[in-house]
């Protein structure tokens, strides 16, 4: 099932999890701010650059779709946890437990197993 | 909150959950269609709308449920993926798949169990400095 074809178009699925994992950094910030009115909140340039690289990253998954089945699509996006982890630890100050990383490598290691022997 | 109010947000949550995970199949669909054709545009506002109803949907479920709650029950989106691949799609579903989905379940569970301690451990940090 894996060719190089497949490797690239899973690639660019990943690609597209990272960028909407700093999209999601960039809301959190945006939402820790603070803002003279409610219509600043959402229309500010943080806020609306964060949406812009999410709707990018719809654009990428379709691309991907066109050779990844289906079924990979929410097991990659699953590396989303992993970019959590990174961001929250050297951007939010948040603890990288070792259980967080029991998990992260259940997630990795299930990546691989369907990547694999799928 | 009783028995009853629960059952109905867990209810909520999975139907959002289901939503969610449609939002693939419109992907998928729009990836066989031409570039910013009528089908692209039309797959592409179902998509849309779709995580558009799921953010909404998900702000009030947290709400009304335990956060590791909500975020280990994310991890069903996997299995819907599974599930919509093979009846939509003819994807296989084989052995090999099932034990990656299940590895990666069971990851994303831990991970949110472990997020709540470290939040609530954080919290807790944060009333003795307080104090």
């Amino acid at each position: 099932m894996i060719n190089r074809q497949m490797i690239l178009y899973s690639c660019l699925l990943l690609l597209g999890v990272f960028i909407s994992a700093v999209s999601q950094v960039m809301l959190k910030r945006a939402a820790m701010k603070k803002y003279p009115s409610k219509i600043k909140e959402y229309l500010n340039p943080l806020v609306i650059f964060a949406y812009a690289l999410f709707v990018g990253t719809t654009f990428l998954s379709i691309f991907a779709y066109k050779v990844i089945p289906l079924s990979i699509g929410p097991v990659l996006e699953s590396t989303s946890y992993i970019y959590v982890t990174f961001f929250g630890a050297t951007i939010f100050k948040e603890k990288i437990t070792a259980k967080k990383i029991i998990a992260l490598i259940f997630i990795i290691s299930g990546i691989v197993v369907f990547a694999l022997a799928g | 909150m009783n028995k009853g109010e629960k059952i109905k947000y867990f209810f909520i949550l999975h139907l959002m959950l289901m939503l969610y995970s449609m939002s693939g199949i419109a992907s998928k669909l729009a990836a066989g269609t031409k570039f910013l054709s009528f089908k692209f545009c039309l797959c592409y506002g179902v998509i849309i709308l779709l995580l558009g109803i799921y953010a909404i949907g998900w702000q009030q479920i947290i709400k009304h449920l335990p956060l590791t709650t909500a975020f280990s029950n994310k991890a069903v989106t996997i299995i819907w993926g599974l599930v919509w691949g093979a009846l939509l799609f003819h994807e296989k579903i084989t052995a090999g798949k099932i034990a990656g989905v299940i590895l990666v379940v069971i990851g994303v569970v831990l991970f949110a169990k472990a997020d709540n301690e470290t939040e609530k451990e954080q919290e807790n940090i944060k009333a003795v400095d307080e104090k």
